[in-house]
This record gives structure tokens, sequence and C-alpha cells, in this order.
């Protein structure tokens, strides 16, 4: 840090030439982190191609078991907290930083929604007992005849159960960049971290928008 | 960093309306029942909404195109994961030497033979009835 | 300006927690190095003591059940431990920056954190051994895997763990490429190791997520019995099969590819001629990286994948032989008329160009499907992949090792042991692996712990020159580090292979805390040998 120029912002870390290469750069990690991300999903999503071609019948009627009010008013939740997100950025570019901890907030609680009701549905599922694998006992009239319902409950449980993490993940994210807004640590000078989890936050919408047709409306 | 690009409030308001206005879209052509299309509609309903989030919201449409890049290579090596696993387990048995290996192993897993009936909220019923045993076995 | 080159990374600043809490890219470069090797050396012992096991038949000195330990931890901590991490961690740690001109990798507190993961990962690993050991195999195949009482759980997390580890490192040295580099650098200009690391980290970060989620799934079947991978729940077993080598076919290359840079800076530096080939090699890097994504059912040949699927990875595998063999004439093409002096680092390529085209040529063999139904599981299969990984990859990163010691650590080993140490290496490498060819083209199976009388001789040849290959490598390595322990301290301009990279020509050995003391100025391209006269010092 010797050679570190003193006029330099002090959010320049010293081995960037200028902040524009700072931006830049974490930026460019930021999607390449998200590859990954999209990686890791796609791993379950060819397990659910892969089983739902093997069993046609059985992903039809056993999504019939979810409750597809729920879903859509997680996916509109979700959208909404996306747009928020969206504004909270806008409005730090604006240096409007009380506008962007309003929207900032409200991502949070979105995002609270979105996994309280997540958890009302996993709850009915467990007192039901559509449970993934080996735990799964539910054999009421309408699936007895299925086959092997158990996976379809598995890769449902794992794919939303990752995703939920990764809400979870996000909210975290989030109550931190509200505490760093809060304190006026972001500016429309250098607002980087909110940039990086607002791509973040949009990812978890993006995997939600297609979770939710594949699960609740398999036609 | 005034030179970053700043999305217009309007456009953000557009998208977020169209994307709620797509998902309701989705849902409702869930309940016509258009066979295979089903899903084709789905998907592309689907991909439509996730173009939007990603170009507009997640701002790709104004950055650096190397981000781009990166999006689309996730989804081409996606893409080929499913493609060659597909190539595997959609022709499996393609010689017809022993057709039996176009499926699963076991159709039905043998814990199913001992779980007790339900109603629908997951309490046991009582009555045994013998025909389900031999749909167990049938399948 | 003397007294600035006395300051180095080494000695400033001092004490444990600068070196716990670093953030310099060459000291966490020296920390995974220590720790990878230590991790060589543990699964160097466990492959010596099989080859005790089978140096003759019958169980004499272990029995099978250990021998099944044994070998999954061997295949488990060389890939997982050392090969994967140590070749980006280490060097790749250590050389990078230097080489764009950079003061550090975009993101030093990721790195810092990608070794302590890294770590972290290796105490599962560690305890799995404390525990009494997995006997699945280092692919822990399905349904066997969920099914063995031994510690598959924990050495799939520390799997799972040090992933993370190897995506952060993948991610870092991207960013790194992309925007890091001095002006003037273009794509072009930079050293073919850049090119190789960029290459490697596309791999990582695009393959390792998918390990990450098969291994989750792997201990959600044992914990839940989630039915995606057991046949008797209605899974399959051959998909797990799909989705581990998506990451381990694609990891072979994220092992080979940052040998093929080491051997790019290697040999024309000490063949003083400018590389032949340039765009190809570098090409031919990123050509790999993506068709080894594409070939990952040759692993599957015998386990039941539709024959269409055969057809089609039979087929693409014969394409990674193109791009390979381009880089074998091309590295052969820049000797030609060169000034070829045998130092160690030297040797080293040598041996690698040819162990590796012996390896490769095998592999075009195993990519043939009817063949590779006789030679599947065999001790062939065996051969075939140790002429790549060791023959390969740790011949070339012992090369690496040598060729950039002085640079790295400003000291010099004793050249003359080195040099028969890489005698030694060559010869017992041949040795101990050769005989295995002809035992698997005889049918010897691998992973057994004992064998017929007719396989006596030639598992013997090949105990006895594992022997001198252990002892070589061993002794290689020793030496390396009793220079330090000598204190034979090289001149701090010191360019002792006359290197035109940016890294020996640009900063004092071994480098200074901020890398450059002040923005290096590009003068020429990294292999100039035509245009510009290197001096053997800097300053």
């Amino acid at each position: 840090m010797s050679n570190h120029n003193p006029d330099a912002p002090k959010h320049l870390k010293h081995y960037f030439a200028n902040v524009d290469q700072q931006y830049e750069t974490s930026k460019f990690a930021m999607w390449a982190f998200i590859l990954t991300e999209v990686l890791t999903f796609a791993g379950l999503f060819v397990a659910y191609i892969v089983f739902r071609s093997w069993y046609p019948d059985m992903f039809v009627d056993a999504h019939k078991l979810l409750d597809v009010n729920k879903g859509l008013m997680n996916t509109i939740v979700l959208i909404t907290s996306s747009l928020t997100m969206a504004l909270a950025i806008w409005a730090i570019q604006k240096n409007n930083r009380k506008l962007s901890l309003i929207m900032l907030i409200a991502t949070f609680v979105f995002a609270f929604c979105f996994l309280g009701i997540k958890f009302l549905e996993y709850s009915h599922k467990f007192e039901v007992g559509q449970l993934p694998g080996e735990y799964y006992s539910y054999m009421g009239p309408e699936v007895v005849h299925l086959n092997n319902p158990h996976i379809f409950f598995s890769i449902y449980f794992i794919m939303t159960g990752l995703h939920g993490l990764h809400v979870a993940i996000g909210m975290g994210l989030i109550a931190w960049l509200i505490y760093a807004t809060y304190k006026g640590n972001l500016s429309s000078e250098y607002y980087t971290p909110m940039e990086m989890i607002g791509i973040f936050w949009h990812l978890v919408d993006l995997i939600w928008i297609y979770l939710f047709p594949l699960f609740y409306l398999i036609g | 960093m005034s030179e970053h690009h700043i999305t217009p409030l309007r456009t953000y308001l557009i998208i977020a309306a169209s994307l709620l206005f797509l998902s309701g879209v989705t849902v409702w052509v869930s309940y016509i029942d258009l066979g295979p299309l089903n899903i084709v509609v789905a998907m592309l309903v689907a991909t439509i909404k996730a173009s939007l989030v990603a170009f507009f919201f997640m701002h790709l449409l104004w950055d650096d195109k190397k981000n781009l890049t990166m999006f689309l290579m996730s989804l081409m090596f996606f893409g080929i994961f499913v493609t060659i696993t597909l190539l595997d387990t959609e022709f499996r048995g393609d010689l017809d030497l022993n057709p039996e290996v176009k499926d699963p192993i076991n159709k039905r897993a043998v814990f199913y033979d001992t779980l007790p009936l339900t109603d629908t909220h997951g309490h046991p019923v009582d009555e045994h009835s013998d025909n389900h045993h031999e749909d167990k076995d049938h399948h | 300006m003397s007294e600035n080159i006395k300051q180095n990374y080494l000695n400033h600043p001092k004490g444990l927690m600068s070196w716990l809490l670093t953030l310099d890219h060459k000291r966490i470069g020296l920390m995974y190095l220590v720790s990878g090797i230590l991790f060589f050396f543990l699964g160097g012992l466990l492959a010596l003591v099989m080859r005790m096991e089978l140096a003759a038949p019958g169980n004499d000195f272990i029995s099978n059940d250990t021998y099944n330990n044994v070998y999954t931890l061997h295949g488990a901590i060389m890939i997982f431990l050392f090969i994967i991490p140590a070749i980006p961690g280490a060097l790749g740690n250590i050389l990078l920056p230097l080489m764009v001109g950079a003061k550090d990798v975009a993101f030093p507190r990721l790195n810092l954190a990608s070794f302590y993961i890294y770590s972290f990962g290796a105490l599962f690993a560690m305890y799995t051994i404390i525990n009494g050991g997995v006997d699945t195999g280092w692919t822990f195949y399905t349904p066997y895997s969920t099914q063995s009482t031994s510690n598959v759980v924990p050495m799939t997390l520390g799997i799972f763990i040090i992933g993370f580890s190897s995506i952060l490192t993948g991610l870092n040295f991207i960013a790194t490429v992309h925007k890091m580099r001095i002006p003037g650098l273009t794509w072009y200009k930079l050293p073919l190791f850049v090119w190789a690391l960029y290459g490697t980290s596309l791999v990582q970060i695009t393959a390792t997520p998918v390990l990450a989620i098969t291994m989750v799934l792997l201990m959600l079947e044992r914990f839940l019995g989630i039915g995606i991978f057991d046949p008797a729940l209605g899974g399959d077993p051959v998909l797990y099969q799909h989705f581990f080598w998506f990451y381990s076919h694609p990891a072979v290359y994220i092992m080979i590819l940052p040998a093929f840079g080491i051997i790019s800076e290697i040999i024309p530096v000490h063949s003083r001629k400018k590389i032949w080939g340039y765009k190809f090699i570098a090409y031919s890097t990123l050509s790999i990286a993506f068709i080894g994504f594409l070939v990952w059912g040759h692993h599957m040949f015998t386990s039941g994948q539709s024959v269409f699927s055969q057809i089609v990875f039979s087929f693409i595998t014969y394409f990674v032989g193109i791009p390979t063999g381009v880089k074998i004439f091309s590295w052969i093409l820049t000797m030609y008329k060169g000034q070829v002096s045998f130092t160690p680092p030297m040797l080293y390529a040598l041996s690698f160009l040819f162990l590796f085209t012996i390896g490769g040529l095998t592999g075009i063999f195993l990519g043939a499907v009817a063949l590779d139904i006789h030679l599947h599981d065999t001790y062939f299969v065996v051969a075939h992949f140790h002429y790549v990984m060791q023959g390969g990859t740790i011949v070339a990163f012992l090369g690496g090792l040598h060729h950039w010691w002085p640079k790295s650590f400003g000291v010099m080993y004793n050249q003359t042991i080195a040099k028969i140490c890489a005698f030694g290496v060559f010869l017992g490498f041949n040795g101990t692996f050769f005989p295995q060819f002809l035992l698997g083209l005889r049918g010897m199976p691998r992973r057994y712990a004992t064998y017929s009388e007719e396989f006596v001789e030639l598992h013997s040849y090949s105990t006895f020159w594992s022997g001198i290959l252990g002892i070589s490598i061993f002794i290689a390595i020793m030496n390396l580090f009793w220079s330090f322990i000598k204190k034979n301290k090289v001149d701090p301009g010191s360019n002792p292979w006359g290197g035109m990279t940016l890294e020996w020509t640009h900063t004092s050995s071994p480098p200074h805390p901020h890398n450059f003391e002040e923005e290096p100025v590009l003068e020429h391209g990294p292999y100039d040998y035509d245009k510009v006269i290197v001096e053997k010092t800097y300053k």
C-alpha cells in the first residue's frame, strides 16, 4: 500500500488502477459467479427432465398435490421484490439514499413473505406425508396408483429447497445492504455491492420463473 | 461513476408489469389442454420472462458484452449437459436386445407395499382392499 | 534501489499472523504449495503400500478391505487434494498476477478464503482416514456408495467443500486475466501459461458446480433415500455416472491444461527460440477445454448407456486428439534448431513430451468402444491415466517448480541432484507403468488386492520400479526445499534461464511485496527470442 495514491477514493483497492476497472472487474466476476449458480441448478434441472421423461404420468398426477395459488402468490411476491431491488439501485444511482433504503427494506419484506408462504406449503406437505424419498407416506386416493411419487417430491423439495436457501442468503445480503446504506457507505459514486447483490437477487427470481411452471403448472 | 447507464424508472415499471401479466398468462394457459404443446408454451413464456429479467433488471442490455457471454455460456453448458444425458436415457435399449432396460430398474419402490392407504389428509384408512395390492404388482 | 530490492514478499512483513492472514497471492501460493506437496507425499505413500501388496499374489501385506480403502484414498487425495488445487493454487497463484503485470489477483480476500476453504475440506478428508477410510473408489459410484458403511459422507462432504475453493480460484483467475492486464499486454502477448490457466479456470467454474450438486444428491440419497440414483427406489445409477463424469471428465483437463501451460513456458525459454505456433497453442487450449465437456460418456462404455450415445461419445472423443496433437507438434517444432540446454526443467519437459504422448495415444485406443469393452477396468486404463496424470501433470509440475524456483523463492537448488532425479523419475515411471499396459492387455483387472500366478513377473517389475520412482520424486522435492535451508541465495536480479516474460524481466527474485516497484512497461512479446537478446540479469 506504499504506492497508494492519496487522492484516490477510499473504496478503491490499491491493486486496481482506477474505480472503473474495479467496478467492471467486480461485475464481470459476479457474472462468472452467476454462471456457476446456473450450472448448480442445471444438475437438478437435468434430474427433473430425465425423471419426467421416465415417469410422465406420475409427474402430471403428483403435481396436482401442489398448491397453485401459493405458487402464483410466491411468483408475484418475488417479481415485485425484483422490482423493488432494481428501484433501490436506481435510487442510489440518483443519489437518493432514503428512497433506496425504503426499497431495500421492501425487498427484504417481500423476501420474508416468500419464505413465509414457502413455510406454509412445506408444513402442509410435512403434515400429510408428501415427503422426499423414503419418508414419503402419502397414499391418498388420487395417488395410490402412481409409480414412485416420492421421486417427484424429492426433486420438488431439493429444487425449491435450494432455491429457498438462496432466498435466505439473499435476505442476509440485503440486510447487510440496508445497514451499509443506512450508514451512508453507499452513494452514486460507489454502489458496487448493491449492484452485485441486485444481480444475485434477480437470479433468484429468474430461477423461480422456471421452477413455477415446471412444478405447479404441468399440463 | 456517473457515466454508468441509468435505466429510466418507466422501463422498470413496464417490465415489472409485463412480468406480472405473463405470470397470469402462464397460469391461465396451463388450464387449457394443448397436449404436448403445454410444456412448450410454459417454457416459452418462462423464457420471455427470464429474458426480461436478465436484460432489464440485471442490466445485461447495457452492460459489457463479456457479461452477456458469460451468461449465455452457462446456458450453453446446461444445454450440453441435458442433450448428451438424454442421448443416453432416451435411447436406452435401442438395439432391442433387452427392451426392459428402457425404463428405470424399479418402477415401483418396495416400500410402497408396506405403506398404509391414507385419506387426503395423510391419515391412514383402515379398509385394505386387495385390488390395490394386485395393482401394485402389476405396475 | 538496492535497499528496496532486499525487501521481498518472503521477509516483509514479518510474523506468523502476516502469513496466516496474508492477502498476497505469492504467499497464498506458497501455502498451497506446501499443503499440496504434503498431500502428494501422503497419496504417494498410499500408492507404495498398494505396490507392496501387489509385489506378490495373495494377501500377504494388507487385507482386501484395507486395499479397497487404500486405493480409494490414493485416488481421492491425489486428485482432489493435490493435482486439481496444486498447479492453479500454487504455481498459478504465484505467477499469474506477475505474468500479467498486476499488483495482485482481482480479489485477494477471496483468494485467501479459497485457501482456507480448501484446508477445511481437507480436514474432512483427513477425518475419513482416521475414522477408517472409505472403500468405494474415488468415483463413488452408486449403488455401492449409497450402501457402503465406510465414510462416504465425510469424504464427499470434503470434496463438496473443496469444490468451492476451486470455483473461487477459477473466478479470481478469470477476472484477473480479463481485467488486470497492464496496458499493451493484449491477449496474443500473454504468456501461454496464462492462457492455460484461463482455460483451466473456465473449466473449473463451469464443471465444479455440477460436482457440488452431485455430491449433495449422493449425500441426500444416503440420508433420505431420495430415489434419484438408487435403483431400488426407482432411480438410475447410470445417471449418477453422467452427473459425476460431467464434472470429472472436464476435471481431467483441469489437471492437464496447466501442465500444458508450464511446458509451453519451459520449452521456448530453455531452447532460446520463439514458440512455434503461438495461436495454435492458445486456441488448442480453449478447444480442449470445450471438447472436454462433450466426451464424458467414454468412461461409461460398459455401464449400460444406450448404444447411440456410445457411438456419439466415441466419435467426439477422437476430436480431443486434434488440439492435443497440435500442441505436441508445436513444442517439438519449437525445439527444432533451437539452442536446447539440458537444464533440470528442460529434462522434465522432455520426459513430459514422451510420457504424455504415450498417455494421449493410449487414450485414443480407449476411446474406441469395441476396444474399450475389452480394456475397461483393467490395468491398461490404470497405466493410461497414470501416463497422463503423473507422466503428464506431475512431471510438468516438477518441471515448473524447478523452472520458477529461483524466481519465486530467490534460492537455487543443486542442479546435479535435480538432473539425476529427473532421470530417476523418468525411468522409475516407465518401469512402474509400462508393465501395467501389458498386464491390462492380458486381462489383469484393476482394484484387486491379489492376482493369479501368470501376472507375477510384470507386477514385481512394476513394484520394483515404483520404489525408484518414489525415491526420485522424494529426493527431487527435498532437493528443492533444501535450498531454503542452505540459504543458497541467487542474486535478486538474476534471470538464470533467460526468460522473457514479465516475472523474469521486471521484478526481483523473490519478487517485491507489491510485485513490481513501478508499473511494468511491456517492451516485447513473451517469446521474442528472434528479436531481443535477453540479459541474464534484471536492472
